[in-house]
């Protein structure tokens, strides 16, 4: 507004008042750049403070815009009131202070009553932001708000609004933020403008390259921020309508404004305007640039049309920015991190590259090399079996055309072999990522199942001695779709015993729950079922009865089944849970299982199945190990609890013969249903060559033998993702995948429940 | 006789049945019933298995007799049994038997619910014999070529004492059906409920948000069948967030966090 406009309103909100008119011309000064609506705002506190004090009200004047960067509109009645308070009590330099320190004195004070941490809505956001993303994001606590893909961080209090239920929903509001960013993919906008990287290159990331090669990286870095925020704005409107037409009346006014002179800064402060108001309120900006900035707005564009527009703001400020200071980010908006951007992008890139090799290495291991084709002519070191000559094909444009079908197939020494499933899938995952199949994938692939070759098939050198166990099962072997006979030697251990407070702390902390499963699992106990057509019962079967009547009239034999008899336990279940000791249990999982284990006992306590508990790891196949922790019938005691305080990670995840050691165990119960519950931290492997898709087949056919023994098995898995072999493992009905640990403890009696109920 | 024909008649359907087609699910099921083969739809509750048996029968011109199973259906429950009429004893056939009568589609909703040993009664249906041993009466029926046999499961996380035997299981012709994508879904939600097109795309944004909570403790997520039902509540004056946290927020979940969670995804959206 322009300053005469200003003093012309100013004049009707003090008349009959004549103020002196350079006093007012002074005070008028700050609100000049300001938006219409920012004025009417603080204009309408003058009539409330004008008659107290005209001198502090020129004051109120000058700090009121800047009061408005840290607060939220609503709030100014509350502030001015507080100001026209310390006036009363303390005089004009009071109030003033007030005034001045409007963080300390004020915000502060809001938090003090209202502010939310982190960690109160996390539980809440998590889920709420996996919904979003329909993928398994993290979310962490940081000083600002930001994201790397994989994890978005959020601050550990946000308190500027006044109750909980507000300051929710700008947790919110900020996790949104930075959901669009990564949905509008403004990490990796597809720009002619960036530098293309080399496939494979971990040390920066294209956009972090680009700012890098400007005049004023940080003001680049800035201004593409900001006109990223403009479009998740409205992009935020668009898909989450209900979230910002709720949030909007939270935020500031304004951003706060950089120092006097600093022209660069001025530029990123009209553009947060912009973000906060979605109005163009600088002139000369908007007349200069307001096309290309509306355009950001609209649905479909792209964070390329971003990186252009900033490049061309860039190039016409960066002149001035010999001031410049990057102004505060808008709370909600937060930063962009890109070093955190590419060390998860590396983190990524290194485990799919790990992954991919692993698994080629181990289908060409597996593979009966076909003819010799070109490898004779190679010179191979001493010992090596020559690398097979390997190539990937994967169609390029199958992803154009979904129905289109696709063609993947591995060529080894010139002849096709089919894709499998699993390495389909990640050489897909790997084109997704890096734009292609870097060749050094397979030539790595190639070489390490030379060597593999050479020394022998996986199952591995037979090493250790100290035998001296009874029990020995055999091992799927899927390669030769056979068993190798007698392969692994199972010993059954005592845990050693430890003295600790796990099992109070245990008891304690999950008090409430406990009582609440101990009902939950009565209740499954006494179910009561009525037996209809019983030869002799409780009380009289109606329908039988009627239905034998009229057989009888019909000239049939009538039923003697007339009776209802009241069952009072149809279960008849037992139960053996086989846990995961190997060493990469260590730490939270491991907590969380003997956590899991006694919830779980003291609920079994109250719904009366019979179940047993034992631990497995060992190393290779002549060392495997299953601890016991309860045999089937053996009374929840204190010595039970002792062992269940005292698991400890041991060594490898031999799975397979633990499973088989089960189900021999369960070849000696009798019981109508019987339940084998497995809770592992992932892939089965051990010290030897067990591993990849060998362990996993032979896991499979463990299962499988339980199964046609009539055994129920049913695995819980502990893991950051969800894998695909894990489906094809356990039965995508019969296992179940928790990424969060924490919730495993309160999760697992719910899974009995649900299994046999 | 008249009785049987006016039980019947109910069963037809007239008037076509809306149904967007998923693939080539009709014509299968079409071919299967020429050749007399049963079907078995797997599929998650609520997304459309139902729906398309009745658009099938309608299209091959057949009544529909649907049985939904439960633990205490019994095998005279589906054949039949005698009663006793003004001092006579009548027989009367079950629905499974009047539908072999009369050539008519027989669907049994949620098949492992019922007990194994009234899911055996269909065996001898379900293979080429195509017959239905009625033992009380002495009597063999020999399904006509109008007949055809539908069983429907959801094959999701369950009770280990509710699974299909191989043996019943490798009977069918088996269609999976899973939930429509999403601007199918959005048509049907918006047909079904008759609502603005707008809305029906953000329930069907909703229900794809809880449908990838399963990693956070997230069974199944919301069926399309709750999202007619929340838009239906929403065109008769209920306002939309209240009619999403009664029809999906709470038919979802008992737990806490996830209702939380669900109703602010419901508050980010509308
Ligand atoms: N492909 C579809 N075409 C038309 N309506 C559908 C379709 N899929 C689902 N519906 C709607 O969803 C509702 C629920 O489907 P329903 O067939 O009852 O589910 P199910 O039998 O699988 O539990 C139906 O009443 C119908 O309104
Ligand atoms: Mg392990």
């Amino acid at each position: 507004m322009e300053l005469d406009n200003l003093k012309e309103r100013f004049f009707a909100l003090v008349a009959p008042d004549l103020p002196n008119d350079w006093e007012v011309e002074e005070a008028l000064e700050g609100l000049t750049g300001a938006a219409p609506d920012l004025v009417e705002t603080v204009l309408a506190q003058v009539p409330v403070i004008w008659p107290v004090s005209n001198s502090l009200c020129y004051n109120y004047l000058g700090q009121a815009v800047g009061a408005l960067s840290c607060f939220p509109p609503a709030e100014l009645g509350t502030w001015v009131n507080e100001t026209l308070d310390r006036y009363e009590k303390g005089g004009l330099q009071a109030a003033q202070r007030f005034m001045v320190h409007v963080e300390e004195e004020f915000v502060c004070r809001l938090r003090g009553i209202a502010g939310l941490r982190f960690d109160e809505v996390q539980g809440r956001l998590l889920p709420y932001v996996r919904g979003l993303a329909g993928r398994d994001l993290d979310l962490a606590a940081a000083a600002t708000a930001c994201t790397d893909g994989e994890t978005i961080y959020l601050p550990r209090e946000i308190s500027l609004a006044r109750g909980e239920a507000d300051n929710f929903l700008l947790y919110k509001l900020t996790a949104s933020f930075q959901w669009a960013f990564l949905e509008l993919g403004s990490f990796a906008p597809a720009s002619p403008l960036l530098p293309a990287a080399p496939d494979t290159e971990l040390a920066w990331l294209p956009l972090a390259r680009f700012f890098d090669s400007l005049a004023h990286p940080g003001l680049a870095a800035d201004i593409y921020l900001q006109l990223e925020s403009i479009r998740a704005r409205a992009f935020l409107a668009r898909e989450l309508p209900g979230l910002m037409r709720e949030a909007l009346p939270l935020l500031p006014a304004c951003p706060a404004w950089p120092a006097a002179g600093d022209r660069a800064g001025r530029l990123v402060s009209e553009l947060q305007c912009y973000c906060l108001s979605g109005d163009i309120r600088d002139a000369s900006l908007a007349a200069a640039h307001g096309r290309r900035l509306r355009h950001l707005v609209e649905p479909g564009t792209d964070a390329a049309r971003s990186l252009e527009l900033c490049r061309d703001l860039h190039a016409q400020w960066c002149r001035d920015a010999g001031d410049y200071h990057s102004p505060q980010p808008l709370f909600f908006q937060g930063t962009f991190r890109l070093d955190l951007v590419l060390a998860a992008r590396n983190r990524r890139r290194r485990s799919l590259e790990q992954r991919f090799v692993d698994t080629l290495a181990t289908v060409l291991v597996q593979t009966p090399a076909p003819g010799k084709g070109t490898g004779g002519d190679r010179e191979q070191a001493a010992g090596e079996a020559p690398a097979p000559d390997v190539a990937l094909v994967l169609d390029s444009g199958g992803k154009r055309h979904r129905d289109a079908e696709q063609t993947a197939f591995l060529r080894i020494n010139n002849e096709q072999v089919a894709l499998d499933e699993e390495l389909e899938a990640l050489a897909r995952e790997v084109t997704d990522e890096f734009g292609f199949l870097p060749p050094r994938f397979i030539s790595s692939a190639a070489g390490r199942a030379g060597r593999a070759a050479a020394i022998g098939a996986p199952g591995g050198p037979a090493g250790g001695g100290e035998v001296q166990a009874p029990v020995v099962y055999d091992e799927w072997d899927h390669r030769r779709n056979g068993f190798r006979k007698n392969w692994c030697i199972m010993t059954e251990k005592e845990i050693p015993v430890t003295r600790s407070t796990f099992i109070a702390a245990t008891l304690a902390r999950y008090r409430g729950q406990i009582v609440r499963l101990r009902n939950q699992f009565e209740m499954m106990r006494t179910t009561e079922r009525f037996l209809r057509r019983q030869r002799d019962g409780d009380d009289i079967d109606l329908d039988a009865l009627v239905e034998s009547l009229a057989d009888s009239r019909a000239g049939l034999p009538p039923s003697d089944r007339l009776f209802v008899r009241l069952a009072r336990d149809g279960r008849d279940i037992a139960a053996l849970f086989l846990v995961d000791m190997s060493n990469s249990t260590q730490g939270w999982v491991g907590t969380a299982i003997k956590e899991a284990l006694v919830l779980i006992c003291e609920a079994m306590e109250k719904v009366g199945d019979r179940y047993g508990i034992y631990g497995f790891s060992g190393m290779r196949r002549l060392r495997c190990e299953t601890f016991h922790i309860k045999h089937l019938d053996e009374p929840y005691g204190d010595g039970v609890r002792q062992r269940i305080g005292s698991i400890a990670p041991q060594e490898y995840t031999r799975m397979a013969p633990a499973i088989r050691h089960m189900t021999a165990r369960f070849a000696e119960v009798d019981a109508r249903i019987r339940l084998l519950v497995i809770l592992s931290d992932g892939k089965p492997e051990d010290y030897d060559d067990y591993k990849g898709e060998y362990a996993i087949e032979d896991t499979r056919h463990a299962l499988l033998e339980a199964r046609s023994a009539g055994i129920h098995p049913f695995c819980i898995t502990i893991d950051h993702h969800a894998h695909e072999y894990m489906a094809h493992m356990y039965g995508a009905a019969n296992s179940i995948f928790l990424d969060d640990v924490r919730k495993l403890p309160a999760r697992m009696p719910e899974i009995y429940r649900v299994l046999t109920s | 006789m008249a009785g049987k024909e006016i039980r019947l008649d109910a069963h037809r359907i007239v008037d076509e049945p809306f149904y967007l087609a998923q693939g080539d699910e009709v014509r299968i099921a079409e071919i299967s019933y020429r050749c007399g083969m049963p079907l078995l739809l797997k599929g998650p509750t609520g997304c459309g298995k139902t729906r398309f048996m009745q658009y099938l029968a309608w299209k091959l011109g057949r009544p529909l007799i649907t049985v939904s199973c439960h633990d205490d259906l019994s095998t005279s429950d589906l054949v039949g049994r005698y009663l006793i009429r003004a001092g006579e004893a009548v027989w009367m056939d079950g629905p499974l038997t009047l539908a072999v009568r009369a050539g008519a589609i027989c669907y049994l909703d949620e098949v492992v619910e019922a007990r194994k040993d009234t899911t055996v009664v269909i065996h001898p249906l379900a293979d080429d014999r195509r017959e239905l041993p009625i033992e009380k009466r002495g009597e063999l029926l020999r399904a006509p070529p109008e007949f055809m046999l539908a069983v429907s499961y959801n094959p999701g996380y369950q009770s280990v004492l509710k699974d299909l035997k191989p043996s019943t299981r490798q009977r069918f012709v088996a269609l999976s059906f899973d939930y429509p994508a999403p601007d199918q879904e959005a048509e049907i939600v918006q047909r079904e409920a008759d609502i603005a097109p707008e809305l029906a795309r953000q329930l069907v944004r909703l229900a794809g948000m809880t449908r990838s909570l399963g990693d956070s403790g997230l069974a199944e997520g919301a069926s399309t069948r709750l999202l007619i039902q929340a838009g239906k509540l929403v065109a008769r004056g209920i306002p939309v967030r209240a009619a999403c946290q009664v029809a999906i927020t709470q038919a979802l979940s008992d737990d806490p966090e996830l209702l939380a969670a669900i109703d602010e995804m419901v508050s980010s959206l509308f």
